[in-house]
C-alpha cells in the first residue's frame, strides 16, 4: 500500500517556510498568496491539496512547476532548488491546455518531440498512453472535436507520456459534468495504479480529495498556510464510487476534512 | 453574399457549387448589362468600348505576347514584395510583442512611419533609386509590413499564457515555445494581416507600375489611357480582378482552410473574399 511506503519514504518535493507573493508591477501591488508553508510530497504518493477558492492552491503549484520563485523559504525537488519549469514536473491544467493546432497524437507526443525522439518512436510511445487513456479512436482528432472529458484524458496522457517525476493537476475535473467527473476520477486511479508516480492533485472538492488521495493537505483561506494533513488509509481496491459512499471510513474521513475546511471559513 | 448566414447551415460541398453557380450568373449579368449599355449609350469604342472590342484587344495582347509578359512581371514583383513585407512584419511583430526592450525601442518609430502612406514615398524613391523593381519592392513591402506587424502583435498579445506554460512543463526550449505555440497561435491574426496587406499591396502595385515601371498591369492601364486605347485599359482592369480572385482561391483560402479552420481556431467564413 502506498501509505505504508510513505512513512519510511523520501520526499520528492520539499517545501520549507515558503512565502509566495504575486507582484503586479503596473499597479504597484503585491499580493501574498501563500505564507510560511512547509510541506513534503513523498515519492509516489497521491497528495491532494484542498482549500477554498483563492487560498493559494494554484500559486503553490506555480512555484513547484517553476513558473514563479518563492519570496522567502525554499522549494526543492530531490534536494535541488527549483528555478524554472522542466519536463521532470508535468502539469495538467484545468483548461486542458492542449494545443488546438495539433491532433491528440501530436499533443501527446509533444514532450518527446521536444526531446528529439524520432517520429516513429515517439508516436509509438504516445499511442500506448493514448490507449491507456482510452482515446485510440480519437488519436487523429483535433482537441476542438473532443468532449471535455476526452480532452482532459488527453491532457493526462500527454503529461504521463513525458514520464515526469511528479504530475501536478490543478482542479483538472472542475470543468466537466458531474457524471463524467466520477468516471474520470476512477480512470485516473486506474492509470495511476499502473504507472506509479508522485501526484499533487489540487481541488476544492473535499469528496474528490478523500476519494483520490493517500494524504489530504488542508490549506487555510488566503494567504494559504497548512492547516492539517489527513491520512486517507482507505485501501486502494475500495476506491469505487458505487461502494465507497457507504463506507463508514470514507464518510468519517470526508466529514473530518470537511470540518477542517469549513471551520476556518465560518 | 448577403444570404451567407442561411447558407452556413448547409453542407460545404453543396454550398460551394451553389456559390459558384451564383458567381457565374453574376458575371454573365454584368456582361449583359455592359453590352446593353453600349447599345443605348452608343459612343465611339475608344471612349466606351463594348465587350467585343475588349475581347479583340485581349486577343491581340495575347498574340503579341505583351499581356503574358506584363502579367508575369506584375506577379513576380507582387510575390517578392509581399513575401518581403510579410516576413519583416512577422519578425518585427514577434520582436515587439515578445520583448519589452524592442517594444520601447521601436514602438513609436513604427507608429510614426505607419502614418506615412506608401504613395507619399514613391516619388521620393524614384528620385533616390530611379524607376524599376527596387522602388516597387520597397513601396509594396512597406504597404504589407504594417498590417502584418500590427496583427502579429495582436496575435502574440492574446496568446493564452497557459499554453506557453504547458509546453514549458513539457520541456520546450525558448525556440520550441516560439515554433510550437507562439507562431501557430498568432497565425489567424497573421493571416488577417496578410489579407489586408495583400489587398493594399495589390492597389499599390498598380499605382507604382503606373509611375515607376515600363511593364506590368499598371503600366498597361496607364499606357492604354494615355494613347486612348481604352479597350486595353479595360483588359488591364479585368486582369486585376481576375488575378486577385485567383490569389484568393489558390493561395489565401487554401492556407486558411489547411490551418486555422481545421484547427477550429475560427469558424469557416461565408463567401466574402
Ligand atoms: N497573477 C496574479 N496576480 C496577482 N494576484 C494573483 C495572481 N494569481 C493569483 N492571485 C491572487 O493570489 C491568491 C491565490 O490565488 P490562487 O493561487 O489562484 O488560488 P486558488 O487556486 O486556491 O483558487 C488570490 O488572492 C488571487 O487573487
Ligand atoms: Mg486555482
Amino acid at each position: 500500500m502506498n501509505t505504508a511506503a510513505l512513512t519510511g519514504g523520501t520526499p520528492k518535493i520539499s517545501i520549507r517556510d515558503m512565502t509566495l507573493v504575486h507582484v503586479n508591477e503596473e499597479r504597484r501591488q503585491s499580493n501574498v498568496a501563500v505564507e510560511n508553508l512547509t510541506l513534503d510530497i513523498m515519492e509516489n504518493e497521491f497528495l491532494c491539496v484542498v482549500g477554498p477558492s483563492g487560498c493559494g492552491k494554484s500559486t503553490l503549484l506555480s512555484a513547484i512547476a517553476g513558473f514563479m520563485q518563492p519570496q522567502t523559504g525554499t522549494v526543492t525537488m530531490n534536494g535541488e532548488r527549483i528555478t524554472k519549469p522542466g519536463a521532470d514536473r508535468g502539469v495538467v491544467f484545468q483548461e486542458y491546455a492542449l494545443l488546438p493546432w495539433k491532433t491528440v497524437l501530436d499533443n501527446v507526443a509533444l514532450g518527446l518531440k521536444f526531446r528529439g525522439v524520432p517520429r516513429a518512436d515517439r508516436e509509438a510511445k504516445a499511442m500506448e498512453y493514448i490507449a491507456m487513456a482510452r482515446l485510440t479512436e480519437a488519436a487523429k482528432k483535433y482537441p476542438h472535436e473532443l468532449s471535455g472529458g476526452m480532452r482532459q484524458r488527453a491532457a493526462v496522457a500527454r503529461t504521463l507520456a513525458n514520464t515526469p517525476e511528479i504530475m501536478m493537476m490543478d482542479e483538472p475535473f472542475a470543468a466537466v459534468d458531474a457524471q463524467t467527473r466520477l468516471s474520470l476520477q476512477e480512470e485516473l486511479l486506474r492509470v495511476w495504479n499502473d504507472n506509479p508516480i508522485t501526484v499533487l492533485f489540487i481541488t476544492h472538492s473535499v469528496e474528490e480529495a478523500v476519494f483520490l488521495a493517500d494524504r489530504v493537505a488542508v490549506l487555510t483561506p488566503g494567504p494559504g498556510k497548512l492547516r492539517e494533513i489527513v491520512e486517507i488509509d482507505i485501501p486502494r481496491n475500495a476506491r469505487h464510487w458505487d461502494t465507497i459512499t457507504s463506507d463508514p471510513e470514507f464518510i468519517a474521513l470526508r466529514d473530518r476534512v470537511m470540518a477542517l475546511v469549513r471551520d476556518q471559513n465560518g | 453574399m448577403t444570404d451567407s448566414v442561411a447558407i452556413h447551415l448547409r453542407p460545404r460541398t453543396l454550398w460551394i457549387s451553389r456559390a459558384q453557380r451564383r458567381g457565374t450568373a453574376g458575371i454573365l449579368a454584368v456582361l449583359l448589362l455592359w453590352q446593353i449599355s453600349v447599345w443605348i449609350i452608343d459612343l465611339p469604342p475608344y471612349f466606351y468600348p463594348a465587350p467585343r472590342d475588349v475581347l479583340a484587344a485581349f486577343g491581340e495582347l495575347i498574340r503579341n505576347g505583351i499581356l503574358i509578359e506584363y502579367l508575369a512581371d506584375s506577379s513576380w514583383r507582387y510575390a517578392v514584395s509581399v513575401g518581403t513585407g510579410l516576413s519583416l512584419g512577422i519578425i518585427f511583430g514577434l520582436l515587439i510583442g515578445l520583448s519589452g526592450f524592442w517594444s520601447r525601442l521601436l514602438g513609436s518609430i513604427i507608429r510614426f512611419f505607419y502614418a506615412i502612406v506608401e504613395v507619399a514615398w514613391i516619388p521620393l524613391l524614384v528620385i533616390w533609386i530611379g524607376y524599376g523593381f527596387p522602388t516597387i519592392l520597397i513601396a509594396i513591402s512597406y504597404v504589407v509590413f504594417f498590417p502584418v506587424l500590427y496583427n502579429t502583435l495582436t496575435g502574440v498579445q492574446t496568446i493564452q499564457p497557459v499554453l506557453i506554460n504547458a509546453v514549458r512543463t513539457l520541456g520546450a526550449s525558448r525556440f520550441q515555445v516560439l515554433t510550437s505555440v507562439i507562431l501557430p497561435a498568432a497565425l489567424p491574426n497573421i493571416m488577417t494581416g496578410l489579407r489586408v496587406g495583400a489587398g493594399f499591396a495589390f492597389r499599390g502595385l498598380i499605382f507604382a507600375e503606373m509611375i515607376a515601371a515600363g511593364s506590368g498591369l499598371g503600366f498597361l492601364i496607364f499606357d492604354g489611357a494615355s494613347t486612348r486605347q481604352t479597350d486595353r485599359v479595360v483588359v488591364g482592369m479585368i486582369m486585376m480582378g481576375l488575378l486577385w480572385l485567383l490569389m484568393d482561391r489558390l493561395l489565401l483560402r487554401p492556407i486558411e482552410r489547411a490551418t486555422i479552420e481545421r484547427w477550429g481556431l475560427v469558424r469557416a467564413q461565408g463567401g466574402e473574399s
